[in-house]
């Protein structure tokens, strides 16, 4: 038999073949030898109890072993061929047959380089699923910075209004408008002021020329 | 020649069956080889002496050989569990019938083999990056999003304050 370690088939059955047909072939011969050394025990024992019996025990031996020789030749002769018949036909898994656990062997072929660019893209995929948290975390905390900036100038605006509020409460309600106007009367008063003045001092030179 | 010309390995006659019938053969031509005639012919003078005793030594001779045979093959069978793996290898060989290319093999390279084994692991680990990484980024353009227009309600309030400001001035 040509040397096929049959590692598929021992895959499946758990055991090689042969290692199997070894076992069964050693166990056959026990049980061949263990028979023949019974039956020359019946007859020595039978021998025993006939009275004057010429057969001495080494000549039922020579029997037993003349047998034994014969038969152990077509014994190993038969089992050769039952061996070869089993491994051939029973022991053994067809060339073309895939096991259902190898399936994915012949459902995914990759080779080395498909393999590699496989793990390749899980790699970049990986990077860029990272790159996309960073990116939603700083995000994140821009928005939570803008709530802040957002919250101060709120702040601010309200600090204009109560400004305004205040003003209003005061009687001034349009600061810019009031202040043009008192800006404009005490324009006006001081015209009148400097017009008073001028009189007066008119009347003070008339006065002293009278 | 015919140490078992059973028919070819057709689905017809199950692996189990097929099994028995080589063992039983085997069997029946190791008896017919050590016939009653050759037992007589080696055991000559004992025979002489008890021809009746020699034949009923014969008989059971081979009675206890071929128990015992059967015996071992039973326990084999059962020991490797052969009868269940039997008819699953007959099922699977006839599931393979219309193929005719040779099947795949181990390469004895394990990290070759193991590569096609990791394909369905890594493949299902991509569609779940892939999916994670669409629900990353469709997350982070709606807060991007969220963010412009944060920056543009900011501006809005620095320009209001600017004119209050400029107005008290």
């Amino acid at each position: 038999m040509s040397v096929d370690p049959m590692i598929y088939e021992a895959q499946f059955f758990g055991f090689t073949p042969q290692t199997c047909m070894l076992r069964v072939y050693i166990a056959f011969q026990d049980y061949l030898f263990e028979m023949m050394l019974v039956v020359e025990g019946v007859m020595l024992k039978k021998l025993d109890g006939i009275p004057g019996c010429k057969i001495s025990p080494s000549k039922i031996r020579k029997c037993t072993e003349k047998f034994l020789l014969f038969l152990k030749e077509h014994f190993d002769k038969l089992f050769s061929k039952m061996e070869e018949v089993l491994l051939q036909l029973v022991l053994n898994i067809p060339k073309n047959v895939l096991l259902p656990e190898d399936r994915v062997q012949e459902q995914y072929p990759y080779s080395e380089e498909q393999f590699q660019a496989l793990q390749d893209e899980l790699q970049q995929l990986q990077q860029q699923c990272r790159a996309e948290a960073v990116l939603e975390q700083e995000l994140r905390a821009e928005l939570e910075e803008q709530k802040v900036v957002k919250a101060e100038l709120e702040k601010i605006l309200q600090c204009f209004d109560g400004l305004e509020n205040i003003c209003r409460e005061h009687g001034a309600g349009n600061f810019k408008e009031s202040f043009a106007l008192l800006t404009q009367s005490s324009k006006k008063l001081q015209d009148v002021l400097k017009e008073v003045e001028e009189k007066s001092k008119k009347m003070n030179q008339h006065d002293h020329l009278m | 020649a015919d140490g078992g010309d059973e028919p070819a390995p057709a689905a017809a006659p199950g692996r189990a069956q097929v099994f028995s019938t080589v063992v039983d053969t085997f069997l029946e031509k190791l008896v017919a080889a050590g016939s009653y005639q050759r037992f007589v012919s080696c055991y000559r003078c004992f025979y002489k002496l008890q021809p009746q005793l020699t034949r009923s030594i014969y008989d059971q001779f081979i009675s206890q050989l071929q128990a015992s045979i059967k015996e071992e093959i039973q326990e084999v069978k059962n020991e490797g569990n052969l009868e269940g793996l039997f008819s699953l290898l007959d099922k699977i060989v006839e599931e393979a019938k219309d193929r005719q290319e040779p099947a795949w093999r181990p390469s004895g390279v394990p990290a070759r083999d193991v590569r096609s084994a990791l394909v369905p692991f890594l493949l299902r680990h991509r569609a779940h990056l892939r999916r994670a990484l669409q629900e990353r980024q469709r997350r982070s353009s709606s807060l991007a999003q969220e963010v412009l227009t944060g920056r543009d309600s900011i501006a809005e309030l620095q320009q209001l304050i600017q004119a209050r400001q400029q107005a008290w001035q």
